[in-house]
């Protein structure tokens, strides 16, 4: 492999392409979590853990749009590829994302009897979204397969992602919130580590056992003795935030944001370990990222701009949750 | 069924639904900074009811505008892949510098303008307020640069069959750029002054004579007087530069079937493309002309001369004469009640009446605009160089007509979700009127309500 800029581009708009989809699984993932919790919350922790989201959800979902619009300018092939091959599964995606969008809003908003309502949408949004991620992730993993098994398989990984988004979601309560409902976000967390844990090893089994490439990859010696630190250390983090749930809250709220930064050190490693499997197709076994990657002219003219602009995004990020930092309060617009 | 037709049913829907908000969260960004900046100027806390009235409307029409905006980024793929396989070296960058430069600055400074009143001082409050105005603005002129460039395609050259830029400052600034630019912010300017007019007048007609609905009020309507000639003059030049760029849409704008001198304008007529005529004709004679050319011996494009190769006439051509219509009918409506509350100081209950449903006349016109350029731009999805027919996907027909049902279903209850919210918002803010309490800035505390007496707070 030769370093020229051709070569280059499309390995570094891969690697920009899965930070942001990372970011985006990380902290849309706790959006949609408390989400999926709305159903097991009472009206007024309802408010609570809006508050606990409301400043940050639109900008969460942004790190999407900039993964897909990474996919759609920087690997223009790959994208029509995916995205027909997944056209029921995108769609039920886009419409959750679109409920749970707007019931943000309207919850706020509308004659106080009908909150509810809005209420159930955004649950409702939040938990459809959360499935149908899954099930493009399950339907990704095994190369595109939408015959019955792929099916199935993208339906257990599908309640495993809620499961594990769920989990994000109660970590955040558990930052974000103090009393009775941080209390019960410890239970919640605690049952939904269980289906997180059961999801990475069906999605860690299956994709070596779908392609015998990726096979290959993880078993052969020595990348065997490189890669074991991965699902070691995805064991060891998910034993010990185990172990911690039975001690949360703890005086003083000391370590709030443990769980969070734990969940989010396993989807990394995850995160790594299916960029190893995949690396280098970006549409399995069939296109490779320089296959389907635009012209490098076009992608140096995006990569400057991403240069000088994203991190002045990460910067202005932290200053909005540092603004809504502390314990989560009532939302209000004064 | 045809996948071809129900993907651009399905996509012309989405991004009509879509265009609605963002045609009001663009200008009302800039409203928003007018009040923030009055009231850091006067003091006077009905600027800052009229602010805390409008930034619920502005933050539910953004997150229509953010959903509705999702589902488009990912029709590209869905629906249209040979898109991003021809011009995807194009529109690629434009679309990664809207999102790099304005989705992210408004959607993480939304939260402290939205929320942040009390969190931070009214100095950066206000400075959230400009850069989430700003990137509204900013995210209107990337795709705008894009949607011109296909009409006005510039500064490429194509290579094996895919599109490569030549000239980046050719793309950006293709030739119709800077005049569909300007048509559209000032689109959105009438929409939302309108829009506040209209649910003003709401809130008069329901007795509210608040400070905060006359300040709102006169801020909708003088805006609304000054912003309408600047746009049917700007509206004018945009169509002289498509008569240079892109005739045949002209030609079906004016439903005239041959190039000539001595062209009509035709004011009424159903266009009839399989007898290249027109039927129940209603004209002004040389009115085309004079208006395209500034004479009447000017030469005026006809369709015959496109044969197969120009949009069907006939929604370009009432979409073009609803969006003239509505232009005037504001132009008509916004002068007389500026001349009301210049000279009167009131407003007369039967124009209140009118300028109600007229609060939705933005959208119709914009919609209306819109319908008349995109659909004038067919049979090329960009200009010249790919056809709509070859970019569509190999997805089943029977799966785009499931998608397309469900979303026409959504979009149409969110609208009217979304219209319930503005109407009931009006209307609470009708009963509070001066009297809803209002809370401290960090550093600059709002004056309170006096408390009546025997009141305890």
């Amino acid at each position: 492999m030769s370093f020229d800029w051709p070569t280059l581009l499309p390995l570094i708009f891969a690697g920009l392409m899965g930070l942001a989809i990372l970011i985006y699984v990380i902290l849309d993932g706790f959006d949609l979590g408390i989400g999926i919790l709305f159903a097991a919350a009472e009206d007024t922790e309802q408010d609570t853990m809006i508050a606990a989201i409301g400043p940050f959800w639109d900008a969460n979902e942004t790190w999407l749009v900039l993964a897909v619009g990474l996919l759609l300018v920087a690997f223009p092939l790959a994208h029509g590829t995916i995205l027909t091959a997944l056209y029921i599964p995108v769609f039920v995606l886009l419409v959750g994302l679109i409920l749970r969008g707007v019931a943000f809003d309207f919850r706020a908003k509308v004659p106080a009897g009908r909150k509810h309502r809005w209420n159930r949408i955004f649950f409702l949004g939040s938990v459809i979204a959360s499935l149908a991620q899954g099930y493009m992730l399950g339907v990704y993993v095994l190369g595109l397969d939408v015959g019955p098994g792929g099916m199935a398989f993208g339906a257990l990984v599908a309640l495993c992602l809620a499961a594990a988004y769920a989990a994000m979601g109660a970590a955040w309560v558990i930052y974000k919130t103090e009393g009775d409902l941080q209390k019960k976000a410890v239970l919640w967390l605690r049952m939904a580590l269980v289906l997180t844990a059961l999801g990475m090893v069906a999605v860690s089994l299956a994709t070596p056992f779908a392609s015998a490439r990726i096979f290959d990859k993880w078993f052969v010696w020595p990348a065997m003795l490189y890669l074991s630190p991965l699902p070691i250390l995805s064991a060891v983090l998910f034993l010990w935030l185990w172990r911690q749930t039975f001690h949360l809250p703890k005086p003083d709220d000391r370590h709030a944001l443990l769980p969070f930064l734990t969940l989010a050190a396993i989807f990394t490693l995850g995160f790594a370990g299916l960029a190893w499997s995949f690396y280098p197709f970006v549409v399995p076994d069939r296109l490779t990222i320089w296959q389907a990657a635009s012209a490098p002219e076009s992608l140096a003219v995006i990569l400057v701009g991403t240069v000088v602009v994203l991190p002045i995004i990460i910067f202005y990020s932290f200053f909005a949750y540092r603004v809504f930092g502390g314990k989560a309060t009532d939302l209000t617009y004064d | 069924m045809d996948p071809l037709i129900l993907s651009r049913i399905q996509f012309g829907a989405n991004i009509s639904f879509h265009i609605l908000f963002p045609a009001i969260t663009i200008a009302l960004g800039w409203v928003l900074l007018f009040f923030k900046l009055r009231y850091n100027a006067t003091g006077d806390s009905a600027w800052m009811r009229a602010y805390f009235t409008w930034v619920k409307v502005f933050a539910l029409s953004f997150a229509m505008g953010v959903v509705s905006g999702v589902t488009m980024s990912f029709q590209f793929g869905t629906n249209w892949p040979g898109y991003m396989e021809t011009v995807g070296n194009i529109a690629g960058p434009l679309l990664a510098y809207e999102i790099l430069t304005a989705f992210f600055l408004e959607a993480a400074f939304l939260g402290i303008m939205l929320f942040g009143f009390r969190r931070v001082s009214n100095r950066v409050h206000t400075l959230a307020t400009v850069l989430v105005a700003g990137g509204t603005t900013l995210s209107a002129f990337w795709i705008i640069a894009l949607n011109s460039w296909m009409q006005t395609p510039a500064g490429f050259e194509i290579r094996d069959g895919v599109a490569h830029a030549t000239d980046w400052w050719a793309v950006v600034f293709n030739p119709s750029m800077p005049y569909r630019l300007v048509h559209m912010l000032l689109a959105s300017g009438l929409t939302v002054s309108f829009l506040i007019a209209g649910l003003s007048a709401l809130r008069y007609l329901y007795g509210d004579r608040s400070e905060s609905m006359w300040k709102a009020l006169r801020t909708g309507v003088f805006a609304a007087a000054i912003l309408i000639p600047i746009q049917i003059f700007a509206g004018d030049q945009h169509g002289l530069n498509t008569l240079e760029h892109q005739p045949q849409k002209i030609a079906a704008m004016e439903a005239n079937w041959n190039t000539g001198p001595n062209v009509p304008l035709v004011l009424f007529a159903l266009p009839d493309e399989a007898a290249k005529e027109n039927r129940f004709e209603l004209t002004i004679p040389d009115g085309a002309s004079l208006i395209l050319r500034h004479s009447a011996g000017g030469i005026v494009p006809g369709l015959n001369d496109y044969a197969g190769n120009h949009p069907p006439v006939f929604p370009v051509f009432w979409g073009f004469r609803i969006m003239v219509g509505t232009g005037l009918l504001m132009l008509v409506v916004s002068w007389s009640a500026a001349f009301f509350l210049k000279r009167r100081h009131s407003l007369p209950k039967p124009l209140a009446l009118v300028m109600v449903p007229m609060a939705l006349s933005g959208w119709l016109a914009t919609l209306a605009g819109w319908y008349t350029t995109e659909i004038g731009r067919q049979p090329w999805l960009v200009t010249g160089v790919l056809r709509t027919a070859d970019a569509v996907g190999p997805v089943a027909g029977s799966h785009v007509a499931l998608s397309l049902a469900v979303y026409l279903i959504l979009y149409v209850l969110l609208l009217i979700a979304y219209l319930g919210v503005l109407v009931h918002l009006a209307l609470k803010a009708a009963k509070d009127g001066d009297t809803s309490p209002l809370p401290g800035v960090m550093n600059r505390p709002l004056s309170q309500p006096v408390a009546q007496p025997g009141e305890t707070s």
